[in-house]
């Protein structure tokens, strides 16, 4: 029985780990479009920059509405905030780690989850 | 779980700050306990008109971060009959003050709306308060979007002055909307022709222009206008017209959001 389940657990496993490497794939191509976009070459993220009000404002509305969603939440992990604005989990990954390559989010990974905030105290 | 209301216009001398502190008094005087916080740091008036005495912190103070909220807050409860709970956190009219806050830059005003947030937190779950009225600067100024930003519900207080329609109907569009908030309006200085209109026909003629919903309707009193040191009409002045309609938009209120 404890063979059957461990053997049951296996392929679950695996997918999961796929899964995981799937989404680090997902977010350095994204890390490399949006450089793309800024001609810059180094994968480095940009220098960071506030998210202020004003910032907000000017932001196309899809991105606007996922950082609303965090500095209402304070911090929280892609699936959070994708029940928050309703729509998939990928979108809003998608949408955090730009965010976070533009240098108005920080990511913080603890374990398996990823979790996206505004840095307030930590600049200047 | 209580409601964090800002009070906004485009122009000035809307009638904002007279809105803010009435409201505040009329769901104070309902047993509701009830902060109003003076966010409009560049022309500060609460706390001459509330007559505040001895304020040792102001919100000034809570946004720069150098003290909590619970120092900021007055409890000016005695001024209030019917048990309600009336707090208030007053802006620092000091000409340096103003000075001061109008020299911020984008880290600070991302920081002040970081603490402007978590007043839901600590105000709204951990004091139990129902109500946060902002009363803010008009237009376009950091500390009155970050007010908007932190609320649930903006009352946009509005004259039928063409430019201050022409405004208010931009602000709609290009704040209020891309923020994807609740927004009412207020029709103040109303001139007696216009506001002994049906309350139907006014609201379908607000439709028309601002495609928002109108919360109330105040015509022009003279009276209120020169306050002569009532400013708590709610309180001092029970069977005044004003007090009515502030009742009417306070019954509005909560049943909002």
């Amino acid at each position: 029985m404890a063979k059957e389940e461990a053997l049951g657990k296996k392929p679950l496993q695996i997918l999961e780990k796929i899964r995981e490497n799937l989404e680090k794939l997902n977010e350095k191509m994204e890390i490399i479009i949006e450089l793309q976009k800024r001609e810059r070459k180094e994968l480095q993220p940009l220098p960071e920059a506030p998210l202020d009000v004003m910032t907000l404002l000017s932001m196309p509305d899809h991105l606007r509405k996922t950082a609303m969603t965090v500095c209402r939440l304070g911090r929280a992990t892609a699936d959070e905030i994708a029940q928050q604005t309703r729509r998939a989990r990928a979108v809003e990954s998608a949408y955090l780690n730009q965010l976070v390559i533009m240098g108005y989010l920080k990511k913080e990974r603890k374990g398996r989850k990823a979790y996206f905030y505004v840095d307030r105290e930590g600049q200047g | 779980m209580g409601k964090i209301i800002a009070v906004h216009s485009y122009k000035g001398g809307t009638g904002k700050t007279i809105i803010s502190i009435n409201l505040a008094a009329t769901l104070a005087r309902r047993g509701k306990k009830v902060c109003l916080l003076d966010l409009d740091f560049r022309a500060p008036s609460i706390a001459t008109l509330l007559k505040a005495e001895n304020v040792n912190y102001w919100l000034n103070d809570y946004l720069n971060g150098t003290c909590e909220i619970d120092k900021v807050l007055v409890d000016l409860s005695e001024r209030i009959k019917n048990n309600g709970k009336f707090f208030v956190g007053f802006a620092n009219p000091a000409t340096e003050a103003i000075r001061d806050m109008t020299a911020k830059d984008r880290k600070w005003e991302m920081r002040a709306l970081g603490r402007l947030l978590s007043l839901r937190n600590s105000l709204l779950n951990d004091r139990g308060f129902d109500y946060i009225i902002f009363d803010t600067s008009p237009g376009l100024q950091y500390s009155s979007i970050n007010a908007i930003v932190s609320a649930d519900v903006v009352i946009v207080a509005t004259t039928f002055d063409r430019s201050d329609v022409d405004g208010t109907r931009r602000m709609l569009k290009e704040l209020y909307e891309l923020f994807e908030k609740k927004t009412e309006i207020v029709l103040n200085k109303v001139l007696n022709d216009i506001s002994s209109r049906s309350e139907k026909e006014l609201q379908s003629r607000m439709k028309d222009v601002y495609q928002a919903p109108l919360l109330g309707v105040i015509p022009c009193f003279c009276d209120v206008l020169k306050g002569e040191g009532h400013i708590i009409f709610a309180q001092e002045k029970p069977e005044h017209p004003f007090t009515k309609i502030l009742e009417g938009i306070a019954d509005k209120i909560d049943g909002l959001v």
